[in-house]
């Protein structure tokens, strides 16, 4: 969108009726078509940011940005950075909070405060918050591409995919053939098998989701068959995959995860502003000009990056994919699909659930994928008792 | 269809396939005593090894599948008349689940395995079916028979997490009961099957005398109030006979899924879709596939095994997937 270098971006303190006056939509002008001004004479007038949105403008080019979204950022961000503080400061050692952060942000404080926070506690956060935010991205994706929001990678069966292969992997050769990959593989194998046999992820209802039930007992029953073939010390490394914990996680995969999601987030926000239009049925978005079977290859090949990766480093960790874009819905309100605070949703729901999981028992641990277990599933149930929806065909 | 036709399309293949697994059971397993030596003992004959093997291992392993097979066909049969819905099935339902959380529960507080858990297991196998069924009057979502399979589903994961939770908190009863979260049918012997005979036999007489009565119910509970039913007693007689049933088979093999699924499943395939055809011919089909999945469970990973339950899920899902596929789906 072009405008005149001379106009300064709106605040977002503007009220919508002073923007609306600069607006030559609102005014009927259907009657008498004006002559039209030759192309290059007139600039054309700079429309105003709709209300609510808020316009960031450098040079000739600029982007709307939507204020709720944008404070719901803030507000998760802000809750990541407590959850986070909370999960550095609490354990068999108690850390002081503020001691903590500074050990972690700045790099000083006590010999054993470092070593506490900067050896055992961050790789931890670390992964939580990577694993978080890959799940929360990966549901949102999902969720959006079927039109349905318990489409989700652990309910159509990746999250079982991923894992058989992955378990497969760690089994078969000690040495590591690198999980990432192999979960990867295993994530789309399981997409390709649930879409192939309930032909196609929108339209068919819950027909998807069963179909996917279906091909993910089928991956779990393949990993449990895995382990009970393994040697014994291989079987119980490859054990914490079927659960889902953020214990001692290996840092090569969390690191593979990073670059993904550096790939990925950018690629879904992209994807996320066209994926509005797939809310509609597909042909009221090929009329609007989106080409559709590319843009849903795209949509759910990230969306499997994503969630394959993150089983790689955390697991078959349910729920968080399920509840991070509920949630970040319920902050954005109606918009553009919320990629990036389903994000930020993801990692702050994993930290918790990580969190209660160290605390609530301890010295016993509970995985991290039981705490969401137990605590997403009545909220799963409520979701699928209570919604109305399309009928199956 | 005739009872000639049913007893030939029905009857006599499922139990020409029972009685090959059957015999299969006793000759096939893990540990090295052969077929050929299994045999010798089966016509009368063979060494003290080989007998205790095949009489004392074997023998008490194949009857409770056989038990639990029984329980499980019958159980699916009657829920899928119950919800009329062809994808009900105890283990998706969440039936089994709660089952088998009850056991924990009971033990996680002190009790001990063996003596309670039959009942036990009845109980958590009744909120299950009354939860699954509740869910299905509910605004519509029994209409829809794919929502109440995930609504089970999210049950059965609920309740396996908890039963997780309670086991790591408790790992002496981790210890007794790791197999109640899988299930199997390896090392079971008749004192086991005996504690639970009682239940089972309850659930298969009330499933027998109220098929009648279920069967005029799939015709709508207008027509049935018609023909001198009472829908409510009926329901809750036929949600009984499940609970009895599940519990009895999950007291004593743990949840197993997917057997309540394949066996209507293929039952209505061989004898269309009448209810008292169909338990008959369940109730030589159940064992037929908890059977089967036993022996295949001993060979694929020798020298192990394999639990009962995944070699099930195995099987099953496949089903699951086809079942939901079929366009007749929303016609039971």
């Amino acid at each position: 969108m072009k405008t005149p270098p001379k106009t300064s971006p709106k605040t977002p303190t503007e009220t919508p009726t002073e923007t609306l006056t600069g607006m030559p939509m609102g005014t009927p002008s259907v009657d008498v078509p004006a002559p039209r001004p030759p192309r290059e004479s007139v600039a054309p007038p700079v429309p105003a940011a709709p209300p609510g949105t808020f316009r960031l403008a450098t040079g000739g080019l600029s982007v709307l940005v939507p204020l709720r979204p944008l404070l719901a950022g803030a507000v998760l961000a802000l809750l990541l950075v407590a959850v986070g503080t909370v999960c550095l400061a609490v354990g068999d050692i108690a850390v002081a909070p503020l001691d903590a952060l500074r050990a972690a942000v700045l790099g000083s404080g006590s010999p054993r405060d470092l070593l506490v926070v900067e050896e055992l506690r961050m790789p931890r956060i670390e992964a939580g918050i990577t694993v978080g935010a890959a799940l929360g991205v990966a549901g949102c994706l999902m969720q959006t591409l079927s039109g349905n929001r318990l489409a989700t990678p652990d309910t159509v069966g990746l999250n079982n995919g991923a894992t058989a292969f992955a378990v497969a992997g760690i089994v078969s050769s000690s040495t590591s053939l690198l999980p990432s990959a192999t979960a990867l593989t295993g994530a789309a194998t399981a997409a390709v098998l649930t879409l192939a046999l309930s032909g196609g992820a929108g339209q068919r209802g819950y027909r998807f989701l069963v179909v996917g039930l279906g091909v993910g007992a089928v991956f779990g029953a393949v990993t449990n068959l895995i382990l009970s073939r393994a040697r014994i010390d291989a079987a119980n490394a490859a054990f914490a995959w079927t659960v889902g914990t953020l214990n001692s996680r290996s840092q090569t995969a969390v690191t593979v995860l990073e670059v993904g999601l550096l790939v990925c987030l950018p690629l879904a926000v992209v994807l996320g502003r066209r994926l509005n239009v797939l809310r509609f049925s597909d042909a009221v978005a090929t009329g609007l000009g989106v080409r559709v079977r590319p843009l849903r290859v795209a949509v759910l090949l990230t969306s499997v990056v994503c969630a394959g990766l993150a089983v790689a480093v955390a697991g078959p960790l349910g729920m968080i994919a399920l509840a991070a874009p509920e949630a970040a819905r319920r902050l954005t309100g109606p918009g553009p699909v919320p990629v990036l605070t389903s994000a930020l949703a993801g990692a702050v729901f994993t930290l918790l659930a990580d969190l209660i999981g160290r605390t609530v028992m301890a010295p016993l641990e509970i995985p991290v994928g039981l705490v969401t277990a137990v605590v997403g599933g009545p909220y799963l149930l409520w979701l699928l008792l209570t919604t109305r929806t399309r009928r199956t065909p | 269809m005739t009872l000639r036709k049913t007893l030939l399309r029905g009857l006599l293949p499922a139990s020409g396939v029972l009685l090959v697994v059957a015999v299969a059971g006793l000759l096939v397993g893990a540990g090295d005593i052969g077929p050929a030596r299994a045999a010798e003992v089966v016509l009368g004959g063979g060494d003290a090894d080989a007998r205790f093997t095949v009489l004392e291992l074997r023998l008490p392993r194949t009857v409770v599948a056989i038990a639990v097979g029984v329980a499980l066909g019958v159980a699916g049969a009657v829920l899928q008349a119950t919800a009329r819905n062809p994808l009900a099935e105890p283990g998706l339902l969440g039936v089994s689940a709660g089952a088998s959380f009850a056991v924990v529960l009971a033990i996680v507080l002190g009790a001990s395995a063996t003596t309670v858990a039959p009942y036990v297991a009845v109980l958590g196998a009744a909120a299950g079916c009354l939860l699954a069924l509740g869910a299905a009057r509910l605004r519509g979502a029994g209409d829809d028979p794919v929502r109440l399979v995930l609504a089970g589903a999210a049950f059965s994961g609920l309740m396996g997490a908890a039963s997780s939770v309670l086991l790591l908190a408790n790992q002496r009863a981790a210890d007794e009961i790791r197999f109640w979260t899988v299930g199997s049918v390896a090392g079971r012997d008749t004192d086991d099957l005996l504690a639970v005979l009682p239940v089972l036999l309850l659930g298969l007489v009330v499933a027998v005398a109220v098929s009648p009565a279920l069967s005029a119910l799939t015709l709508g509970d207008d027509v049935a109030t018609g023909l001198g039913h009472r829908p409510r007693r009926v329901r809750a007689a036929a949600v009984t006979s499940v609970a009895l049933l599940v519990g009895g088979a999950t007291a004593i093999a743990g949840p197993v899924a997917f057997v309540g699924l394949v066996v209507p499943f293929v039952a209505r395939a061989l004898v269309g879709p009448d209810l008292r055809r169909l338990l008959a011919v369940s109730v030589l089909l159940g064992p037929a596939v908890v059977l089967l999945a036993d022996v295949v469970s001993r060979l694929v990973v020798r020298p192990y095994e394999m639990p009962l339950g995944v070699m099930t899920a195995l099987f099953g899902a496949p089903v699951l997937v086809a079942v939901v596929r079929s366009s007749r789906l929303p016609a039971l």
